[in-house]
């Protein structure tokens, strides 16, 4: 009785196995849009909406980090996914292996809508493959209240005053980068010499580092375990929501910068699908509640009109193109330079 | 006779081949597959490229990853110390109550299971936070003016190493005394054998398969556990769990990950082989 039963189960797990592969081989044959993004990063209203308008069903994918992105877009030759939300230097990565497909414009005439500012940039010179989504900027942002010294830009951040008060990103390429630009080079300098230097810089800067965190530093900010922060846009802007009393720096040696974009990977299997999706996004009304939910810069020049007053006020997403000045992307480096920043930052967090 | 035997081996039941096939699927493949990219250079812009290299060994030399596997060495020898000193005197008075205390202390002890180790992470997070529970009381009882900062650093990080691999080191050792022979420790008393002497004497030595596997349970994770160091330490010491995560997933060097990944599993296999020779176990038995 009891090996019938056995054998039974094997069966069944044999039989299970291979349905599996089949239903995993199959295509389904309904009208469906495929996103792949990081979790949480479409209002979930507005991907309702779009099914309501156009009868297309969204199956939204996600991922950690955009390398794993790029390795399974790469495992299945730009197929499988027909939208992709990513920020620039992946992009550019994407781009340079041939793993992106053209838009064709007359498919999405709300293209127009965009403010031109963001288009065309490193990562797309044509502006053929990609749709800005949102912007944005890491800053400043700290308790006038209790933060004695004052904060002009990343050097006020070695500050003697600020010990054991700051949070920072969890991030080698923004750190090291933020150094660099406090002692006057671009963040994609590949010069040893300077990322030497900026090394011995940044070890100094440890004793006043109290937490490294790329995902919750708003939290420490709020509770106020943290004074003072160098962090994310949309972290700023968690900030400044729970505490309006806190201050933000848009830092004098020039601010780091990033746009995250929609594009269409090479073999895209739902392609109109795609484009009325990068349509709707387009359109001014939708693209204001994208910016709203995501707390990032809106990149649509029509939007303007219907983003919120408070959206307007918020000085981490609403930066007035002056105080912006001289941006700079962060750009895919060298691999001996990522090699001698890695293990720069090996020895600063070991420190 | 030998027919038989022959006959025998080639009929494998289905179980036992869904087995093989599992085995060698999920988990001797990918290893397999970790232990090729370790000798192969890094892509330029990230993954492998297929050509053969020594180096991602050679580099496993160098000072900071040398410091770094101190470093976690001795954070896990702390954590194995500490859950030893706390759990021990926990499962040796546990194993002495009625069977039925014993198995609601049990319960308690693995209830906390059922719930994420993250969530349980976070909420010492928000125990121990500037405004957090313990702070608001400190405050409000008058003790102390300004919030205590007990996160993010290495106290902190001690703690949910603790906190996290306890429950480990009390259950195995709650095991072994379980099954202690009391009457033995009995004898050594009516021999005129103080207390502490015949613990000593007796009993730590008949529980020390439990203590050995409490040690091994506790030490292999330690050494790669990396959120813990991430959540409570404020991610400011690198343990070997954190600098494969960066190699992953920041420096995009996958073959320098496989190869940390490969000496730390070899570092930690040697220590399931200390427990072989200690214990004089043949099997795993006492580890699962």
């Amino acid at each position: 009785m009891k090996k019938t039963l056995i054998r039974a189960f094997s069966l069944l797990m044999v039989v299970a196995l291979a349905a599996l592969c089949v239903v995993g081989c199959s295509p389904a044959p309904k009208k469906e849009l495929v996103i792949f993004s990081w979790a949480d990063y479409i209002d979930p209203d507005l991907l309702a909406q779009f099914t309501e308008e156009t009868g297309i069903a969204i199956n939204y994918n996600y991922f950690n980090s955009e390398e794993e992105m790029l390795a399974k877009l790469e495992a299945v030759e730009g197929g499988d996914y027909d939208i992709i939300i990513a920020s620039d230097y992946i992009i550019n990565i994407a781009r340079s292996e041939g793993l992106l497909k053209e838009i064709d414009k007359s498919k999405v005439p709300n293209y127009s809508n965009l403010n031109a500012e963001y288009l065309n940039q490193y990562y797309d010179p044509e502006g053929k493959y990609t749709i800005p989504y949102v912007a944005g900027t890491p800053l400043i942002v700290y308790d006038p209240s209790k933060v004695t010294c004052e904060i002009t830009g990343y050097n006020s951040l070695w500050d003697e005053s600020l010990k054991d008060q700051l949070v920072v990103m969890d991030h080698m390429r923004n750190i090291i980068g933020m150094t660099m630009k406090s002692m006057g080079y671009s963040l994609n300098t590949e010069d040893p010499d300077v990322i030497a230097q900026a090394g011995e810089k940044l070890l100094q800067l440890k004793p006043n580092i109290r937490a490294l965190d790329g995902d919750t530093p708003h939290e420490k900010l709020i509770s106020g375990e943290c004074t003072i922060g160098y962090v994310f846009t949309s972290q700023v802007s968690a900030v400044l929501t729970e505490r309006p009393d806190f201050a933000v720096c848009y830092p004098e040696e020039g601010m780091g910068f990033g746009i995250d974009s929609l594009f269409m990977p090479k073999n895209a299997p739902h392609e109109e699908a795609a484009l009325s999706f990068m349509n709707f996004m387009c359109d001014p009304q939708i693209s204001a509640k994208a910016s709203v939910f995501t707390q990032y810069i809106n990149c649509n020049a029509a939007a303007t009109q219907y983003l919120p007053q408070e959206f307007l006020d918020n000085k981490a997403v609403n930066i007035p193109a002056d105080v912006l000045g001289e941006i700079e992307f962060m750009e895919d480096i060298s691999a001996e330079a990522t090699e001698q920043m890695n293990e720069i930052w090996n020895t600063f967090k070991q420190s | 006779m030998r027919a038989r035997k022959e006959k025998n081996a080639r009929h494998i039941s289905p179980t036992v081949w869904l087995l093989y096939v599992w085995t060698v699927l999920f988990v001797a493949l990918p290893l397999v597959y970790v232990v090729a990219i370790t000798f192969l250079k890094k892509g330029d812009v990230w993954g492998i490229t297929d050509q053969f290299t020594l180096e991602n060994y050679q580099n496993l030399l160098s000072p900071v990853y040398a410091k770094v596997f101190l470093d976690s060495f001795l954070v896990a020898i702390l954590t194995t110390a500490l859950t030893l000193l706390i759990g021990y005197p926990f499962a040796y008075f546990t194993a002495k109550f009625s069977p039925r205390v014993r198995a609601f202390i049990v319960l308690l002890l693995m209830a906390p299971f059922w719930i994420n180790s993250l969530l349980r992470l976070n909420g010492w997070i928000i125990l121990l936070k500037a405004n957090g529970a313990v702070n608001m009381a400190l405050q409000g009882m008058g003790l102390i003016e300004e919030p205590v900062k007990f996160l993010y650093n290495n106290g902190a990080m001690m703690l949910g190493m603790v906190y996290a691999l306890l429950p480990f080191m009390i259950t195995s050792i709650y095991n072994s005394v379980e099954k202690l022979d009391w009457p033995v420790v009995e004898a050594a008393r009516d021999l005129g054998a103080s207390p502490a002497k015949a613990f000593l004497t007796v009993t730590v030595p008949l529980t020390v398969p439990g203590i050995v596997a409490g040690c091994v349970l506790v030490f292999v994770p330690s050494m790669g556990l990396f959120f813990i160091s991430d959540l409570l330490g404020g991610a400011k010491t690198l343990l070997l769990g954190n600098l494969i995560k960066n190699e992953l997933m920041q420096a995009r060097n996958w073959p320098m990950g496989a190869a940390l990944s490969i000496a730390m599993l070899l570092f930690t296999t040697a220590f399931i082989f200390l427990y072989k020779k200690v214990t004089g176990s043949k099997n795993l038995g006492g580890l699962m």
